[in-house]
């Protein structure tokens, strides 16, 4: 009975040492920086009481350089536990053990979940705040972040993984999250660098903060690296919790029916005012976008970056849809090699996991110009195309206003085979504006006359009458229907009702080879 | 009676006129420009004849085309409305010259009256109270100096021409008299043409009292009691009432005579309004009278039960009065409140785009006179005023509190509105409590905010309503994966109490909710306040709820936020932070957000050609204000102003081509004054 007790007073003093974690000092520094600890992260991300941890008992085999103190737990929390009853899988990076750092027995810990995650099809969510790679353990430290990305890439595709960066996350160490669907970042208290403001200063003799160089919202405006931004660690935690209720839990399921009680057939008679008159005037997507989703609720991908496309997900009579907008009143809602990388991804990520694509179409074309042309405008526009066209999802399109040339083609066309082609009264489809049609079919004529201006808008309102109209489009039966637009959100959804038994399938091969 | 009359206005008054013709089977004719080709009144009158383009006086000033809309369509009658032509003689006579019933009084009546050196006289020579002043323009400062000190500082210098406050000055003793004589003729000759300068005394805290009068073309006139119209901003109205909590039923009948007495001497015919300016010992003054429709003159149907267009078409049409003075009878208490497309936030400039949800407030009591439903698009060539939301009660209380209740289920998207601002005002105890002056605005606000702090009750209702609709949605997300959860260990306690904490800016509530013995019953403690909540099946997409709470029903509009809610509620509108216990523990450790410095400068965002440039050094502008607006892929886009702040230097110019990241504009540093407080 003795023994018996003792063991019982062993496993609680084990557990006791693992959840002080770091001790008070690192905790309350941790604190200071406005950043929660591991554990108190994963607490607020899982539902109350559900956690359920893994290898508490474990620990790195100690330094080969000196004799440092073996942690319980190696300095990352790893279990699995609920998000609305579902369960997930996490890994919590413990900045206050060892710096968090990254060596043999932490990733080992890290890759069972990541193993089980892929085995039992659930979600995979890393909150990372790590100083790096643990430089004692030497090359094991890298062989453990092999077999991270190495099960990352095994598991794309399979399972959702979230990656939330919390705090530093630097070197080699950036290229698990960059892997995953989809980022997260703290403001002002999480940065993301290959190689670190020192290096930049040895190097390039650039003086730069880390904030500068690979803060939240560098990432989230300019690379395009982060999805997602919150201010500060709950809300954070909170958003990760609002992405997983649109996902499915792995490939082979359907995403979850969430009933808002918002009516299917709710009509929107606003919607037929809200393309202007004038042609050349712009107005805000996200009106048509709040209108058809269900209760106006919608999470947006990528908020900050490539702002003339709006990719994100939202819900129709309940279910799931991955919606690709573009954006009239930014920069026109032109393609350009930013958006069409930041849409071609969405697309994918949405395709991999059963998730039904909607296209909202108003796009007056490429970007032109060198810096576009230079910069790839072919190699990345063609990632769109490639995305859309391998897309086996249900896929319907419904051109608002401008689809013009190749960019209507890109955006989900009929003629790259999307299940359902939509287009408003408004709609023009055509191979370019008005203007620029007019000038090169008519040039000579125009350049002739006495009156070049009233003849080329009268060859222009000509123009517009013959091909900027949805109707010869309709004509062909490119167009399926040309619907009032306050019942877009009806039609989507009968479309998607009708599409949800949609079964597709490619041609046999290991993997398509899209233009990265 | 008619067979069919042209409406010569638009907005909710061409509605309102309309919606009477129809009652009494009269076809209409309405007219448009081209910024109401798709609006409300056009599709709502039987005919609708193009006017022109959306300026004023292209479209609703044009006489000509008015007139002549009118007879094709085939018309007897023009109805005015209010504004635009409705006090214009030359236009009252040229529809009776060309056949036409003009509705409204005789021109000559209206020129009168539109005059106030001749209205004034008239007002005395009926024996009628009026400000003590000097009934000529004024012709220098020795003058003025003289006058002042014959009536009594303080003293107040008037325009002649004019209206809407612009050029007057309150003068409180002779060494002001100089400066401020100079700047009213300055600013009354930049605005009208015209720089003379009347005085008189300057009546403290005055109540704005107005008396409806009807009169026949057969002598016989009545007036219909007194609305107050004390409460306004910068000289507009946004409150009004009938009766006057300032007026007993002797003074009104004093009023009232008085009020008809002119319209007597002057020859009036058909309705009009009296008004008076009333010191707070009830002495009252008349200052001008209006020889239309008033906006306001819903609350006066109300309060009698006639409808004020009918009447005024009957009269034209060459019938009695059906009642006399003592046919008219009131009954309750009648409050109006009108809705304007401004943003208080930005010091109540006119605010423009579509309106994409809209939603009135409907009850027996509630009356909305509205122009505009979804779809519409508020543009700035009109007035900013989109609809009037009324409501009857018993007693002023029950007006008030109906009202206030209209304007919390009062739910338009897409345009910002004064709603919340008008509501906040309804909601100040001295309102309630009938304490009205004109100064009331000045007095108890500071910008749009009120001075006062927010009612605890309605921070604490409006917590209540964040924690409910977060955890009933809560339950709507677990309930609809229960599909995808393992069905191993279902049977988990629930506990039955749920606990929450709400935070507002400074603001924080505990919460705990409690299932009821019915499904839409909750117990629910707010601090120490238990409460008992009905709750409706939610339905998120609709942006407003209703919670009877204690017995009695309340309206929130809110709006998920993320994670946050945004809730307006008797004029509150703030967003509520609903946090989990677990969360709310951890919350001291998350750092306080420092705004980061906003940029100096204003970057080009896409490379193209400056079509436009609105603003100059020196400018103040608002954050999201367009400051320039480019050509870029055919496309005109403005480039909105990333702060608020003054202008230091424009870069850039109309016909510049330019590149991204060019810098068009720069601010000056520093500017720490806020736009809102701007004169």
């Amino acid at each position: 009975m003795e023994q018996y007790n003792r063991t019982i007073q062993t496993l609680e003093r084990l557990r006791a040492e693992s959840t002080a974690a770091g001790g008070p000092d690192k905790i309350n520094r941790q604190h200071a920086q406005g950043k929660l600890t591991a554990r108190e992260r994963i607490h607020l991300l899982l539902d109350a009481g559900s956690f359920e941890e893994f290898d508490v008992l474990k620990t790195g085999r100690g330094s080969s350089l000196r004799d440092d103190r073996i942690y319980l737990g190696d300095g990352v929390i790893t279990g699995h536990g609920n998000i609305d009853g579902r369960e997930v899988f996490v890994f919590s990076q413990d900045f206050t053990v060892i710096g968090g750092s990254l060596g043999e027995a932490h990733s080992q810990k890290i890759c069972k979940v990541m193993d089980m995650a892929v085995k039992v099809g659930a979600p995979i969510i890393g909150l990372n705040d790590s100083g790096g790679a643990r430089i004692q353990e030497g090359v094991d430290a890298l062989a453990a972040y092999g077999e991270i990305f190495h099960r990352n890439v095994r598991a794309s595709g399979v399972v959702p993984q979230i990656s939330c960066i919390m705090g530093p996350c630097a070197g080699g160490a950036v290229y698990s999250p960059s892997i995953t669907d989809f980022v997260f970042m703290v403001q002002e208290s999480s940065y993301m660098f290959v190689t670190g403001p020192n290096v930049v200063k040895t190097v390039t003799h650039q003086k730069i903060t880390s904030e500068e160089l690979g803060g939240a919202m560098i990432h989230a405006q300019k690379s395009g690296v982060a999805h997602f931004t919150a201010p500060n660690d709950i809300l954070c935690l909170r958003e990760i919790r609002r992405l997983i209720s649109y996902l499915p839990s792995n490939n082979r399921q359907p995403p979850p029916i969430l009933d808002l009680r918002d009516p299917a057939d709710r009509i929107d008679p606003a919607l037929d005012y809200l393309i202007p008159e004038n042609p050349s005037q712009a107005y805000d997507m996200n009106v048509l976008i709040h209108s058809i989703l269900d209760g106006a609720e919608f999470m947006e991908v990528h908020p900050d970056f490539a702002r003339n496309i709006i990719c994100g997900f939202g819900r129709m009579g309940g279910q799931t849809v991955g919606l690709v907008a573009n954006q009239p009143a930014v920069l026109a809602g032109v393609l350009d090699t930013e958006a069409s990388f930041k849409a071609g991804r969405f697309v994918r990520f949405c395709d991999a996991f059963n998730i039904p694509l909607i296209a909202l179409v108003d796009v007056p074309g490429f970007m032109p110009g060198p810096d576009q042309e230079h910069g790839g405008i072919i190699r990345h526009g063609a990632k769109l195309l490639y995305a859309f066209t391998e897309a086996t999802v249900p896929r319907i399109s419904v051109i608002v206003r401008k689809a013009y040339g190749g960019a209507y083609l890109v955006m989900n066309s009929k003629h790259i085979h999307c299940d359902v082609n939509y287009a408003w009264p408004t709609a023009e489809i055509a191979v370019m504006g008005p203007k620029g049609a007019v000038e090169v079919i008519h040039r000579r004529e125009i350049q002739t006359s006495p009156d070049p201006e009233t003849l080329l808008n009268e060859k222009m309102e000509q123009y517009r009458h013959t091909f900027a109209n949805p109707f010869l489009a309709a004509q062909r039966g490119y167009i399926d229907d040309v619907i009032f637009p306050r019942d877009t959100r009806h039609r989507l959804i009968r479309t998607l009702q009708v599409l949800e038994g949609k079964a597709a399938e490619g041609p046999d091969r290991k993997h398509g080879n899209i233009p990265l | 009676m008619f067979d069919k009359i042209l409406i010569a206005n638009r907005g909710e008054i061409a509605v309102r006129i309309i919606r009477t013709c129809k009652r009494l089977g009269i076809q209409t004719t309405a007219v448009y420009s081209d910024a109401d080709s798709r609006s409300l009144h056009r599709q709502m009158a039987d005919d609708a004849i193009y006017i022109g383009e959306a300026s004023a006086t292209a479209s609703y000033l044009n006489e000509e085309k008015i007139l002549s809309a009118a007879l094709t369509s085939g018309c007897q009658a023009v109805h005015p409305g209010y504004g635009f032509l409705s006090e214009n003689t030359r236009f009252a006579e040229s529809a009776r010259a060309s056949g036409l019933v003009f509705i409204g009084p005789p021109s000559e009546a209206i020129a009168l009256m539109g005059d106030k050196i001749a209205s004034k006289e008239l007002a005395e020579k009926a024996g009628v109270p009026v400000i003590p002043g000097h009934g000529q323009a004024l012709k220098d400062v020795d003058e003025a100096l003289a006058m002042a000190r014959r009536i009594g500082y303080p003293m107040l210098l008037k325009p002649a021409a004019g209206g809407g406050g612009k050029g007057m000055r309150i003068v409180n003793n002779p060494d002001q008299m100089a400066d401020a004589l100079a700047a009213s003729r300055q600013e009354t000759r930049k605005a009208f043409g015209d720089s003379r300068i009347f005085m008189e005394k300057y009546i403290e805290q005055p109540r704005h009292v107005e008396i409806q009068v009807l009169a026949d073309g057969f002598g016989n006139i009545v007036f219909l009691g007194e609305r107050e119209c004390s409460i306004q901003r910068r000289y507009q109205k946004i409150i009004e009432e009938s009766p006057s909590p300032g007026v007993s039923p002797e003074l009104r009948q004093r009023m009232g005579k008085s009020a008809c007495d002119l319209a007597r001497k002057a020859g009036y015919v058909n309705a009009g309004t009296v008004e008076f300016v009333m010191d707070p010992e009830g002495k009252f003054y008349f200052l001008e009278m209006n020889t239309r429709l008033q906006v306001e003159h819903p609350v006066t149907e109300l309060v009698t039960g006639l409808d004020l267009v009918e009447l005024q078409l009957r009269i034209a049409a060459g019938d009695h009065l059906p009642f006399d003075q003592a046919g008219v009878r009131f009954t309750g208490w009648a409050m109006e409140a009108r809705i304007c497309a401004e943003d208080p936030a930005r010091g109540f400039t006119p605010a423009t785009g579509m309106i994409t949800r809209y939603a009135e407030p409907r009850g027996d009591a509630v009356r909305v006179d509205s122009g505009v439903d979804t779809g519409s698009k508020i543009g700035v060539h009109y007035d900013s005023m989109l609809a009037k939301v009324i409501c009857h009660g018993k007693d002023r209380e029950a007006a008030r509190t109906g009202l206030i209740e209209a304007l919390n289920g009062y739910h338009i998207e897409g345009v910002v509105t004064n709603i919340d601002f008008v509501n906040s005002v309804l909601c100040q105890p001295a309102f309630a409590a009938g304490d009205l002056d004109t100064g009331f605005i000045d007095r108890y606000f500071d910008g749009h905010l009120p001075l006062s702090p927010p009612d605890e009750r309605h921070l604490k209702l409006s917590a209540l309503a964040a924690a409910l609709v977060y955890h009933v949605r809560t339950i709507v997300v677990r309930e609809s994966v229960k599909t995808m959860v393992s069905r191993i260990g279902a049977g988990k306690s629930t506990a039955g109490v749920h606990h929450y904490v709400v935070r507002s800016k400074e603001d924080v509530y505990e919460i705990q909710l409690e299932k009821g013995p019915e499904r839409s019953l909750w117990n629910i403690r707010v601090n120490q306040d238990q409460m008992v909540v009905e709750s409706p099946d939610f339905e998120f997409y609709r942006r407003r709820l209703k919670l009877k709470i204690d017995g009695r029903y309340h309206r929130f509009r809110l709006r998920i936020e993320r994670s946050f809610f945004w809730i307006a509620f008797c004029g509150l509108t703030r967003l509520f932070e609903v946090y989990r216990p677990g969360e709310w523990d951890l919350i001291p450790h998350m750092p306080t957000r420092v705004e980061s410095p906003p940029s100096n400068e204003l970057q080009c965002p896409m490379p193209g050609l400056v079509v436009d440039v609105s603003v100059k050094k020196g400018d103040r502008v608002i954050r999201g204000q367009n400051l320039v607006t480019l050509e870029s892929m055919k496309m005109e886009s403005g480039v909105a102003s990333p702060v608020d702040g003054m202008i230091a230097e424009v870069l850039a110019a109309v016909g510049d081509a330019v590149e991204a990241g060019d810098v068009l504009v720069r601010f000056m540093k520093h500017e720490t004054g806020s736009v809102n407080s701007e004169q």
